[in-house]
């Protein structure tokens, strides 16, 4: 989908398993990651005081603390609408309570982790503490959660229903669910990224702001596309300086953007990875948006995301592509010239 | 007595997480709600499930917990004549 009208970037924070709120990452990145990671935490007190800290996890602590400094990076401290993405929501919370509700029975279970354990809660929490009643909803659609917001997003941006909105991407691991997701196949392979958790904020608007970012030039999310149609849709949006892909190093995975990318009608478009720095996670897909929002604001990029190609030495334009099973979403961003 | 008001202490820092809080911090006589602690509703829930797990209390009637949680010491108290472990 093409938006009608110009929709910015004009902000975008993330706290990951790299250095958090910075752009560290682009020139002393962690390299070499592997197996499980937690993100690298900012000190939480500089946002929240530790009475308003106590009753919160830490994916709601990440989540507090990148959408405040993306409201305070754009000067929007009230946006129209909050939209939040999570594929695992509050696990943490959730997985003691389910061990409390195991092992104790169903009368002694902590209130707050019952509260915390849902989805929703970051949004409601960000809505809360901002005193923003506007429209706010929670995307929990697996690997594509954050391509889903997104979208959500740009359509009442697109249609003018908000002029604002604060998109979010948060999900954390913990050591036990990474074990399963390792025995069910979605971490483990030994080529592999390390997992990741995600706290990414973005500020969208649809008001004209040369300070902006970049500009979202179109968004799409396909459930098992016809191999014509996809590739008749990458036709329209071509014309891109680099392309940057989910490749995670699991070969089954890999070989989805290599289908992908060979559909377009100029395959040796540059291409760049994200996920050997960010690592592997439901929501990782919008630190792929993160990246290359940077990208294009700064024109630098680490070496070491480099896959194929030549990529050119101004970078205006990225196209990004998130695959998993039969689900794909692309997205093109390009340089704001007012 | 002062013994389990120390223990209670520590069990009520630890269970509502107050970060920054020590037992010596916290008045045997001052109100949990409102001005002392300032606990709200959701810490009343922790503090029922708190005297069930560890001392075996069950508290079936809400409105009992108004006078219990009064301060530690009137809690300390009430434990210590109800306790069933």
């Amino acid at each position: 989908m093409k938006p009608n009208i110009p929709i910015y970037i004009t902000a975008a924070c993330q706290i990951s398993i790299q250095e958090p709120l910075c752009d560290k990452w682009m020139s002393e990145p962690r390299l070499g990651l592997s197996g499980y990671n937690e993100a690298i935490d900012p000190v939480f007190k500089e946002w929240m005081s530790p009475g308003e800290a106590r009753r919160l996890g830490k994916i709601m602590k990440r989540a507090v603390v990148t959408s405040a400094e993306c409201m305070k990076a754009s000067g929007i401290t009230m946006p129209d609408a909050i939209i939040t993405a999570t594929g695992l929501g509050c696990v943490k919370n959730t997985e003691l309570f389910l061990t409390d509700l195991c092992t104790q029975g169903e009368s002694l279970l902590k209130p707050t982790q019952f509260m915390q354990s849902t989805h929703n809660t970051i949004s409601s929490l960000i809505a809360i503490l901002n005193k923003c009643h506007g429209y706010n909803v929670t995307y929990a659609q697996g690997d594509m959660s954050a391509d889903v917001a997104l979208l959500d997003a740009v359509t009442q941006l697109s249609l003018g229903d908000i002029k604002t909105a604060l998109v979010g991407a948060h999900d954390e691991m913990t050591p036990n669910y990474y074990t399963l997701l390792n025995r069910s196949g979605y971490y483990g392979h030994e080529s592999m990224v390390s997992s990741g958790e995600v706290a990414v904020s973005f500020m969208l608007s649809s008001n004209a702001d040369r300070e902006a970012l970049c500009l979202i030039d179109d968004i799409a999310v396909f459930y098992k596309p016809a191999t014509e149609s996809l590739r008749a849709y990458l036709t329209t949006i071509s014309n891109v300086d680099c392309i940057l892909a989910g490749y995670n190093g699991k070969p089954e995975n890999d070989m989805l953007y290599d289908n992908i990318i060979s559909l377009r009608d100029n395959p040796d478009t540059p291409v760049l990875q994200y996920k050997n720095l960010f690592g592997e996670s439901m929501t990782a897909s919008a630190l792929g948006l993160y990246a290359a929002v940077r990208i294009i604001s700064t024109g630098n990029f680490h070496n070491s995301m480099y896959r194929s190609g030549s990529v050119p030495a101004n970078i205006n334009s990225v196209l990004i592509i998130n695959a998993s099973g039969n689900d794909i979403s692309l997205m093109k961003l390009s340089k704001v010239s007012l | 007595m002062e013994q389990l008001i120390n223990q209670l202490k520590n069990e009520i820092i630890e269970v509502l997480n107050l970060e920054e809080v020590t037992p010596a911090d916290i008045d045997n006589n001052a109100p949990l709600f409102g001005d002392g602690l300032g606990l709200d509703s959701i810490d009343a829930l922790e503090l029922i499930v708190l005297m069930e797990k560890n001392y075996g209390i069950r508290l079936t009637d809400p409105a009992q917990g108004k006078e219990i949680f009064k301060s530690v010491a009137v809690m300390a108290d009430f434990i210590s004549k109800n306790r069933t472990k």
